[in-house]
């Protein structure tokens, strides 16, 4: 079990080329891709430990924090996922999750 | 409900193909790194091959979740609909039963989807952010540099050193400790090996779609650069053009693409928005994968090139999905996403028995 945190954060640059740039250089991992604001800036959202923000903070960038930890979000998560076998059963088979219904 | 751990993704699979005759299961010839087998179904009432095929694959990147969950139950809606006659709603759009009836009737459906087991049983029970495959062969001992990264493991632009301009900072590394590690050569990773095969097992399949997150986006070809169809020289093969790839906005260099093939891939992403739109009003952007910074190695660029490096094989439209907006939504929301992205499917699925 993972026990270190990770910041999910929203990393806004004033233009493309300052994004750009630390992407490149402080290659932090990404979430999602890249979004432009109607101001022009573009922004990313990435995931960072708390040490690694400090790569990240620049002149034309700013940080905004999305989760205290995403770890912790997605361990939360993990509760979620199923234990066992589901369609072990002979009859068990996924029925998908439109619905069904007769032409009209 | 809740998500599927890594068993009832295969078991899904399997109980699929063996209550509807419609189905059929393959066995991916190789086991992965940790010795998991992979299978996927063909869903289609005609012989195999008789018909031409799209290939949907997920569960790729470990923490991406829902992909397989939206490929298990996209299997299911389609099997069970037409066994039973019926159409099929996802909240606000709707198919009939001769839509259904069309696509099974006309296309081989190929549902892969979980390429990389090992990855996804590491994110649900140890560290849910993982994103590689599982291979220790690179890390040294060190566990932290476990792990290709499938989607940049693929031979499109594989040399990424060589092809894109210094500046161009493109998201694949040589280095094993890097979360978009390439893997010490092409297909050097049994799951990128099966994802070949498939598509070498089914020479007719014309589409080919990855299922991935997150953006709420459907990317089209090209990664590596952005796309124009006025310069053919201006190619991934073309040496000439070695360290000029992956400005954006530039003059030095833009990937070729017939401008047929452009447009068509452009209304099967725009259909597949619309058909997902319509459900509960989500909006998903059809762009090029292309958007300020390269990528190499990834599936959908594989698949199109394929045809350009070897003449004898048909040519494949590639596109990834990028749903929701996060890597593991609590499944109530995951649930919807599973409505929004599987209503797109059947809706680019039926736009393609048209092109």
């Amino acid at each position: 079990m993972s026990t270190y945190e990770i910041l999910r954060v929203r990393v806004t640059a004033k233009d493309a080329e300052t994004l750009r740039a630390l992407l490149r250089e402080a290659r932090p991992d990404v979430g999602g891709r890249p979004r432009q604001g109607d101001d022009g800036s573009f922004s990313i959202e990435a995931y960072v430990t708390p040490e690694q923000t400090a790569a990240l903070e620049r002149e034309g960038v700013s940080l905004t924090t999305l989760d205290e930890d995403a770890a912790a979000t997605g361990r939360e998560r993990q509760a979620e996922v199923g234990e066992g076998d589901r369609f072990a059963p002979e009859d068990a088979v996924p029925h998908g999750l439109a619905l069904k219904v007769t032409d009209a | 409900m809740s998500y599927l751990n890594i068993t009832e993704v295969e078991s899904a699979v399997t109980s699929l193909a063996a209550v509807f005759p419609t189905a059929e299961l393959i066995e991916l010839p190789e086991p992965s790194v940790e010795g998991r087998a992979a299978h996927a179904l063909r869903i289609g009432t005609a012989e195999r091959g008789a018909n031409d095929a799209v290939v949907l694959i997920g569960g790729v990147h470990a923490r991406e979740w829902g992909s397989c969950e939206i490929l298990v139950e996209l299997a299911a809606d389609l099997l069970e609909a037409h066994r039973d006659g019926t159409g099929l709603t996802y909240g606000g759009t709707s198919f009939t039963s001769a839509h259904v009836r069309s696509i099974l009737d006309e296309l081989d459906v190929v549902v892969f989807p979980l390429v990389n087991p090992d990855g996804r049983h590491y994110s649900q029970t140890v560290e849910p952010m993982w994103r590689k495959n599982r291979n220790p062969a690179n890390s040294g001992g060190d566990p932290a540099r476990i792990g290709v990264d499938i989607n940049r493991n693929y031979d499109f632009l594989f040399d990424f050193q060589t092809a894109f301009h210094p500046a161009a900072g493109p998201r694949v590394s040589t280095d094993a400790g890097d979360l978009v590690y390439q893997g010490p050569s092409p297909f050097s990773e049994p799951e990128t090996r099966n994802v070949r095969w498939l598509l070498d097992d089914f020479p007719r399949t014309r589409w080919f779609v990855d299922v991935h997150s997150y953006s709420e986006d459907m990317l089209t070809i090209w990664g590596d650069d952005d796309n124009q169809s006025a310069e053919p020289p201006k190619n991934f093969r073309n040496t000439d053009f070695d360290g000029k790839r992956g400005l954006a906005g530039d003059q030095l260099y833009a990937e070729y693409l017939r401008q047929a093939d452009a447009d068509d891939a452009g209304v099967l992403a725009e259909e597949f928005c619309s058909g997902l739109k319509a459900v509960r009003g989500r909006g998903y952007t059809p762009m090029t994968a292309f958007h300020l910074y390269p990528t190499s190695g990834t599936s959908h660029d594989y698949a199109y090139a394929r045809h350009i490096v070897d003449t004898d094989k048909g040519k494949i439209h590639g596109f990834t999905v990028e749903w929701g907006k996060s890597f593991h939504p609590p499944w109530s929301e995951m649930e919807k996403i599973i409505l929004d992205v599987d209503a797109g499917l059947v809706a680019f699925c039926l736009k393609a028995l048209t092109l």
